[in-house]
């Protein structure tokens, strides 16, 4: 499992940083009767395939070019956003480059934390800023300072084993209703095969981001929006948040994969690929991988919109970007590693490097990349559903409710929203496992929210 | 020392002498302390110092996310902490975690010991192989228990529960305090057998020869003879067992990250503070409950560990 080889232990993490210190120590030792000016920049990533493709490519494509020398810090999602928000908003100092979604960019822009990556881009004009695709530049943007550059960006959808759906005779909607979707799941769902992979693995951007899709298509939210720019009273309580996750847990336990509650994306992503999964739901980013020239299921995908319940459309909106501390100590070489990873040269020089070919470049920032006519033939089954998925998903109007904070669909975005989720998925995740009913998880949620009622974001 | 001289109009010379060998004898014991000065700051500096900024921390109001404070609050942090039901929660699981986990770890240590202690073939070789899974560092322990044992997909315990044609089990997530427990019992078990096989091994061999010329029965010399002279290692394994158990984090961390069924209070405090809850005033207050627990529990060891040695004296 990917999951193992990034461990999530606190040891191993410092045991990897004082490596990494004691690697760039000596090949600065080395390097210094070679070059006078060798540089070494710190960046920590997600541990998700398109990221492990970077850290692999950059000696050959960029430290060659450039004479930098990039130690990379290579940590699960929930393990980065606790050392990045440490490292940046205490003052940590040990990385030129973090990698930061969505949720955090206009956050940390916010709080000042981060360099403004327009003032770079304007004198970089290899970059192409204007290439970027709006929405995702919009969600990376606070105020009008970019604070990230997009590595990858996604909406959420359905992928299922078009083969194995034709072969039980059964048909998915390109723009199914959640219960059409489990009806389907239900009825694939066999001792060989689970029907569908849903994330059931705490944390507010694993579980609770698949999770709150769901929520805010059934009409349900987390917070109303208080008044003054404050968090609202908790709606946890509410019928309609106890229906989603009545609906969620019920469908994971008929037609889910097994370790449910130690499931996210790169476990799902593994199953599906062994083909222990008939459909899931999950990131388009993932379409990349099950499409590449290395995978086992490659042209036998179907891909659905994200389903929907009450509200038109449901699918999330994330990209994994870049960002640079406002206390890097180089920000000009961490700003020239930026800006060839999100650069619009990166996806010919690693298409031609990677296995997986142009099919498996990391998808969805840039529209010269949907306008090249490889990656047109390569991505043929997914590139138009993946900027489908996108256009469609609501980022300003994501529910029923109005809701605090900064725009987002499967999060909230108001910073409290991390602690919270990533505590109330807890308890979704035990109940998942069986390990305590749908309301005591509710009821323990609720308390959890409303701690934070009233105050601002 | 001068006012006996100046009372007798004269001078002393042996009170003269006797003081300047005292002085002396302050100089050179303060000669024999100058080395050792540089530890000893190093220890406040590195072990005091924090603890003090940990009691400042504790009563401020100050988050990082989002950006707040700090304010001085007073004791409201300890008072919020006190009654919160999820701090409560987590010392529930510390105190079922660490005293199920301290007893059958010495319980399986003291049948382990209890093999041990008799001579046969190979002895040594088993004795270094029964301390192995103490070695093992406990991020590695935890792991390989996790993916190795529980695992539903790849795990052994599931794969024998499959061949025997029963259904897989997703142990960790399902149960996770008690996976958590079983893993700490592996790991502990050893550290209790080397207790009690010191015990054993101080047992003095005359009152068993007596014993069974009295033709007592081995049980009879077990329960009657064996577990009275343990009992104070029993005990010392229990303190100490106790008070490591208590601060398990690196098994909870990669087995099963948290969650309401396995937070303990070393945990929670860490969630609650760099962990995500960024809340350094609040994560300081439980972490200063948790020491002073933990100083009652360690004053209760020393005394057991004063008891062991004053007893070794008398024999």
């Amino acid at each position: 499992m990917w999951s193992n080889r990034v461990s999530r232990s606190r040891r191993t993490k410092t045991g990897v940083f004082a490596l990494s210190i004691a690697l760039a120590a000596s090949t600065a030792l080395a390097g210094s009767a070679v070059a006078q000016d060798e540089k070494t920049i710190y960046v920590s990533v997600v541990g998700n395939p398109q990221m492990e493709d970077i850290a692999q490519l950059t000696p050959e494509l960029f430290t060659a070019d450039t004479g930098i020398n990039v130690e990379y810090t290579i940590l699960e999602e929930q393990t980065l956003r606790e050392i990045v928000t440490r490292d940046v908003g205490a003052g940590g100092e040990q990385f030129d480059v973090v990698m930061i979604g969505m949720f955090e960019a206009p956050q940390f822009g916010r709080n000042g934390w981060l360099a403004d990556l327009n003032e770079f881009a304007a004198d970089d004009a290899d970059y192409a800023v204007d290439d970027l695709i709006p929405a995702v530049r919009d969600g990376l943007t606070f105020d009008g300072s970019l604070y990230a550059a997009p590595f990858y960006a996604e909406s959420s959808f359905v992928m299922y084993r078009q083969d194995l759906l034709d072969e039980a005779g059964l048909t998915m909607p390109a723009a199914p209703t959640w219960d059409e979707l489990a009806e389907v799941a239900r009825a694939m769902d066999s001792d060989d095969i689970a029907g569908i992979c849903l994330r059931g693995k705490p944390g507010w951007g694993d579980l609770g981001a698949a999770f709150t899709t769901v929520l805010n298509t059934y009409g349900g939210t987390w917070w109303l929006a208080g008044e003054d720019d404050t968090i609202g009273a908790a709606q946890i309580d509410q019928p309609e948040f106890k229906e989603a996750l009545d609906f969620y847990v019920s469908l994971v336990n008929d037609a889910g994969e097994d370790d449910a509650a130690n499931a996210s994306f790169n476990e799902c992503l593994n199953l599906y690929l062994e083909g222990e999964v008939a459909m899931w739901y999950d990131a388009t980013v993932a379409a990349s991988l099950l499409e590449a020239n290395d995978s086992p299921v490659k042209g036998l995908n179907g891909y659905a919109l994200a389903p929907t319940k009450v509200t038109d459309t449901s699918g999330w909106l994330w990209s994994w970007a870049l960002a640079i501390p406002e206390n890097a100590a180089d920000k000009d070489a961490a700003w020239e590693y930026v800006s060839w990873a999100t650069g619009p040269d990166y996806f010919a020089q690693a298409a031609e490097a990677l296995d997986g070919g142009w099919a498996r470049v990391p998808p969805g920032t840039r529209q010269s990349l949907y306008d090249t006519p490889e990656y047109q033939e390569a991505a043929a089954a997914f590139a138009q559903p993946t900027v489908d998925a996108m256009l469609a998903a609501p980022i300003n109007n994501p529910g029923v409710d109005p809701r605090p904070g900064l725009p987002g669909v499967q999060f909230v975005g108001v910073p409290q929203f991390q602690d919270v989720g990533t505590r109330c998925t807890e308890e979704f995740s035990a109940a998942i496992a069986g390990n305590k009913s749908v309301d005591d998880a509710l009821a323990n949620c609720q308390l959890i929210a409303s701690e934070v009622e009233g105050e601002s974001w | 020392m001068t006012t006996n001289a100046e009372a007798n109009g004269t001078v002393d010379p042996g009170a003269e002498r006797a003081a300047a060998i005292k002085a002396f004898q302050r100089r050179d014991k303060w000669r024999r302390r100058l080395p050792l000065l540089p530890a000893l700051l190093f220890i406040i500096v590195v072990t005091q110092v924090p603890f003090l900024f940990n009691i400042w921390f504790s009563l401020l109001d100050w988050k990082i996310v989002p950006p707040r404070g700090p304010d001085f609050v007073g004791l409201e942090n300890f008072i919020e902490g006190y009654s919160n039901q999820f701090f409560l929660n987590a010392v529930t699981i510390s105190v079922v975690m660490t005293t199920s986990a301290v007893l059958l770890s010495l319980l399986v240590g003291t049948g382990l010991a209890l093999l041990l202690d008799r001579q046969f073939f190979g002895r040594g070789i088993a004795r270094t192989l029964l301390i192995t899974p103490f070695l093992i560092m406990p991020v590695v322990a935890g792991l390989v228990w996790k993916n190795n044992m529980f695992s539903s997909n790849f795990g052994v315990l599931n794969a024998l529960l499959e061949a025997i044609g029963l259904d897989s089990v997703a142990f960790v997530e399902r149960w996770p305090m008690w996976s958590i427990v079983v893993v700490l019992v592996w790991q502990w078990s050893p550290f209790m057998m080397l207790i009690v096989l010191a015990g054993l091994a101080g047992q003095p061999t005359d009152i068993l020869e007596a014993a069974r010329v009295d033709r007592a029965s081995s049980r009879g010399i077990f329960t009657q003879i064996t577990l009275p002279l343990l009992r104070p290692y029993l005990e010392l394994g229990i303190v100490l067992g106790a008070i490591y158990l208590l601060q398990v984090f690196d098994q909870i961390e990669v087995m099963t990250g948290g969650g309401p069924g396995s937070t303990n209070v070393p945990y929670f405090v860490y969630q609650r503070s760099i962990g995500g809850g960024w809340d350094f005033g609040q994560a300081s207050a439980y972490a200063i409950i948790v020491v002073i627990a933990s100083i009652i529990i360690a004053t209760f060891a020393l005394r057991v560990l004063s008891s062991l040695f004053q007893r070794d004296e008398a024999v």
